[in-house]
């Protein structure tokens, strides 16, 4: 039970930054180079390869190196639709009690 | 007069792996709590991502009445929507909740609201459910069995720590 929740936290983690997300939509459809990956995000390749790291230690990505080129691809914990709208419902009930409570500190002393 | 002071950071605990759970202390009485949850006025105000604009289209809070909020970002827009089964004023809430992205993958959120005397513990719980478990839990007032999908997620979790 312990292993899982630590799973459950690093994909959470993981999963918890938008250009992750892009990254793991861009590699369900197939393979790419991190110049390839970082191309459409705009960041630089160092921002990039930190980004791949997060993905890789959580094992939602594998990457190997070929030749001079280091390819990436989804890895052994590789989510389905069905789990990435799992985690990203857990982030946005997050998010939207968040929010709850700055509107409550807002509107303190107010009538409801 | 720190936020952390004010909001307790929500626990979450996973009951099952089809179950999220969290708990949340405000610093608000239970009714304006209550309140935020279910009048369309406010919800725009925190239901729905940072820089999202949420638009309610529907809010219907009565048992079995339905809602639908759309959410509109820099990604497009998309909506959400669902059908309200308990309400219970200030103390309990319950409806079913679906992405139009993806539809056939439904829900059910409750939050129980407990009076801590001028603070109020909010308690969310989300079950998730199929379209056939929804279909089969409505009919017979029970939850449903376990769905390959959410078969492959406990496979998926219980797998974490090992090398492959």
């Amino acid at each position: 039970m312990v292993q899982y929740q630590e799973q459950l936290d690093r994909t959470f983690a993981a999963l918890s930054d938008p250009t992750r997300r892009g990254i793991l939509e861009r590699l369900g459809r197939g393979q790419a180079t991190i110049s390839e990956l970082a191309e459409p995000f705009g960041i630089s390749l160092t921002g990039l390869k930190k980004h791949v790291q997060v993905l890789e230690d959580a094992g939602l990505v594998r990457t190997e190196k070929i030749g001079r080129t280091r390819w990436c691809s989804l890895g052994p914990h590789e989510l389905d639709e069905v789990q990435r709208w799992i985690v990203g419902y857990r982030l946005m009930l997050e998010e939207r009690l968040d929010r709850l409570g700055e509107l409550l500190e807002r509107t303190k002393g107010q009538e409801s | 007069m720190t936020d952390q002071q004010q909001t307790q950071v929500t626990t979450v605990a996973a009951q099952s792996d089809r179950e999220i759970v969290t708990e949340r202390v405000f610093d608000a009485p239970r009714e304006k709590v209550f309140q935020a949850f279910v009048d369309p006025e406010l919800i725009p105000h925190w239901w729905g991502p940072r820089g999202i604009t949420t638009t309610v289209d529907k809010m219907d809070v009565r048992e079995g009445g339905d809602w639908r909020f759309t959410c509109d970002g820099p990604d497009g827009a998309t909506a959400f929507r669902g059908t309200y089964r308990e309400i219970s004023p200030p103390e309990r809430l319950e409806q079913t909740f679906e992405w139009e992205g993806m539809p056939g993958h439904v829900l059910v959120e409750s939050a129980t609201f407990e009076d801590l005397g001028g603070r109020t513990k909010v308690t969310t719980r989300s079950l998730f459910h199929t379209t056939e478990e929804r279909d089969g839990m409505l009919a017979s007032g029970m939850e449903g069995g376990l769905s390959e999908s959410y078969e492959r997620l406990d496979e998926l979790l219980a797998a974490g720590g090992t090398e492959d």
